[in-house]
């Protein structure tokens, strides 16, 4: 029985905060990362480090590109144990290219009806390639784009595909966070008082209580806001009711608007040739100039390709705002006319396009975007203060009285700060030491990385015993040394493999290599900086005896001590 | 001036405006202003002006924010510069507390305790 409201929301802070801040410092790392996705991808892929440009021209280079495109193997695999045999050919539906002002390769998109399901008449697979627009060359499929591949998407589905399993915890986790945000609300008294409040000499549980306070409630509304529309941009598949319970109500609506639109919801199945896709273009463009907001294609799609239905919709590049892509033109395929031009979006869809926009952020604005890393890493110190406050309110008791909860939250603590770090980075160095053409190297990559992590957290379980007796877990300093080498070696490596080092990237100024090798460089060195402290910590508690008194400082914003492991 | 610089001198002057008025804010604060200076607590106007001030510069820092980008874009840079001027005024206040005097040296010396 809880005693009152602020123990009963400190008793969910700690607990729903313990179990599920594994998840959330996954979401929060990873998603700082993503914010520079595609420059990981160019340091991951040495090929690809050119410049960015605008869309290339579809009537000359993509046309005959989009006809290259095939489904995927394994999404056939999964197609034909729905239906059992599949046609030869899938009929093509849909071709898509999608840029932002960040990608010098171009991502082709295709999708295939499968037109032999009579459970599902929508029923279709994907295809995709990625080219070099400069010279419309299909670049190699099979070398992971570590950013965008791999750490952008893990930092939401965690790559548990199984059963859509990863979307769920993540999300689990986010609404958890909006709850432990409230409640961390409600369990701090000085919010106002304290806010600037970091006391760094005073004892552990002290500077950690404060550093957990501050950097959760300064970025109070980046870390509500994010949860909040995460949740949002996976609504669909939190609340799939366009696909179950009101399918009929959005097909329903999917046809009306493609009526008011003026375009076709089917295919008539009469071919017809396209017409020139880049004088649409040109229109497009002509309209946004003369709406007052001059710009680049972001989207562009050709739907019911080859048929007499066919249009083609041309997005506006949101580089300047925060929607994504937006004042869609939508042009008649076989004519090239103008079938209609989208009025500025509805109050609701404009607040939806609002969230997407600011959490998958594609604009051109390098000053939001550093804010947005520094928003995310202070999401991660706030987990893991967290975490470190767990640890040190409850070891002493813990160690008189022989539990070893402080230890496993402890070595798991350390498992998903720098083993977390340790196992990107391992997947890095891997990255530049593998030949480029070896086969299956996107797997190596992936195993590297997840071994990495096991690794980490084996050292973490063996290291952290002198938690056991209330002492500093030399895990934490062991593994900021390897943090140390692994990111100093990621460095030298992509000198060593492609000439690329730090003078030469920065005299041409290409900030996507440069950067990123700085910010391992930074991330060295902090890494180092913590190893000594966390030193000359372990040094002083071994001269000192265990009794070390506890004192609770009476202006503490601490949490009631009512609640206890 | 080309567009590129402007909108970078803008968005400096935003940024250099937040932390101007989270320092300030900081410092109503008896204890923060004891960090900073050696005197007890600011005088009653004193702390009316750094509330004035405070509030004033994080609300021109908005003003160039809007200047400088599209009206959607704008609020999330003013409220994430507040953000990581918080934490660094937070840290200057852990580890270099007199730098930030340089901010008030207009004031007067305020109560000494009592």
């Amino acid at each position: 029985m809880q005693q009152s409201f602020r123990q009963s929301m400190t008793w969910l802070h700690t607990w729903f905060g313990l179990v599920l801040g594994y998840v959330l410092m996954v979401a929060f790392f990873f998603g700082a990362l993503s914010v520079f996705d595609r420059e990981i991808d160019r340091w991951a892929t040495p090929h690809t480090r050119f410049e960015p440009r605008p869309m290339p021209s579809y009537d000359a280079m993509l046309a005959p590109i989009f006809k290259q495109i095939v489904p995927e193997a394994h999404e056939l695999d999964e197609a034909r144990s729905r239906v059992g045999t599949l046609a030869p050919t899938l009929p093509v539906m849909n071709w898509a290219a999608y840029t932002t002002h960040r990608d010098p390769v171009l991502r082709l998109f295709a999708e295939f009806a499968i037109t032999n399901n009579p459970n599902d008449p929508d029923d279709h697979v994907h295809g995709t390639l990625t080219i070099d627009p400069r010279n419309g060359t299909v670049l190699p499929h099979d070398q992971l784009k570590i950013g965008s591949e791999f750490f952008y998407p893990l930092h939401f589905s965690l790559h548990l595909e199984w059963k859509q399993l990863g979307y769920w915890i993540v999300a689990l986790a986010a609404l958890v966070m909006m709850a432990a945000l409230v409640s961390g609300v409600v369990m701090h008294r000085r919010i106002l008082r304290e806010l600037f409040t970091f006391r760094p000499h005073k004892h552990t549980r002290r500077s950690v209580l404060d550093l957990h306070n501050l950097t959760g409630v300064v970025a109070l509304p980046f870390h509500f806001v994010f949860a909040l529309s995460g949740l949002t941009i996976f609504a669909g598949i939190y609340l799939p009711v366009s696909e179950t319970m009101f399918k009929p109500q959005a097909q329903a609506h999917a046809m009306a608007e493609a009526k008011t639109k003026g375009v076709a919801f089917r295919p008539a199945g009469v071919a017809a040739p396209l017409a020139s896709v880049d004088a649409m273009v040109v229109e497009a463009k002509r309209r946004w100039d003369a709406r007052g907001m001059p710009g680049e294609v972001g989207f562009l799609v050709v739907n019911h390709v080859g048929d007499v239905n066919s249009y083609v919709s041309i997005y506006r590049a949101g580089s300047d705002r925060v929607a994504l892509v937006g004042q869609a033109v939508h042009f008649d395929g076989p004519s090239g006319r103008v079938v209609h031009e989208e009025p500025p979006p509805s109050a609701v869809a404009g607040v939806n396009e609002f969230l997407t926009g600011l959490h998958l952020q594609h604009f051109k604005h390098w000053l939001l975007r550093w804010f947005y890393v520094l928003g995310g890493l202070l999401g991660c110190v706030c987990i893991a203060t967290g975490f470190l406050f767990f640890v040190e309110k409850r070891k002493r008791m813990h160690a008189s009285t022989g539990v070893s909860g402080a230890r496993w939250v402890d070595a798991l603590a350390v498992t998903a700060v720098s083993g977390m770090v340790l196992a990107a980075l391992s997947m890095l160095v891997v990255n530049r030491v593998l030949p480029a053409d070896l086969a299956g190297r996107a797997d190596w990559e992936k195993g590297a990385f997840w071994a990495a992590w096991v690794l980490a957290l084996l050292h973490a379980l063996w290291r952290s015993a002198p938690v056991q007796q209330a002492r500093i877990a030399p895990a934490w300093r062991e593994q900021c040394w390897a943090v140390v080498l692994l990111a100093v070696s990621a460095v030298l490596l992509n000198w060593i493999t492609t000439g690329d080092h730090l003078l030469a990237t920065l005299g041409r100024a290409y900030w996507p290599v440069a950067g990123f090798d700085l910010a391992l460089l930074v991330s060295a060195g902090l890494a180092a900086f913590a190893a000594l402290h966390l030193r000359r910590r372990e040094r002083q508690a071994r001269a000192q005896p265990l009794a070390e008194p506890v004192d609770e400082p009476t202006t503490t914003s601490a949490a009631p001590e009512a609640v206890r492991a | 001036m080309p567009d590129a610089a402007l909108g970078a001198l803008l968005l400096s002057a935003a940024v250099a405006l937040a932390v101007c008025g989270m320092v300030w804010l900081a410092l109503t604060m008896d204890t923060h202003w004891q960090q900073v200076r050696v005197d007890a607590a600011p005088t009653r106007s004193a702390t009316v002006a750094l509330r004035l001030c405070g509030s004033l510069a994080l609300f021109a820092s908005l003003l160039l924010c809007l200047r400088a980008d599209h009206p959607t874009m704008a609020p999330l840079v003013w409220v994430l510069s507040i953000t990581g001027a918080a934490v660094g005024v937070a840290f200057a206040l852990a580890w270099r507390p007199r730098w930030l005097a340089l901010l008030v040296v207009w004031l007067p010396a305020g109560r000494s305790a009592n």
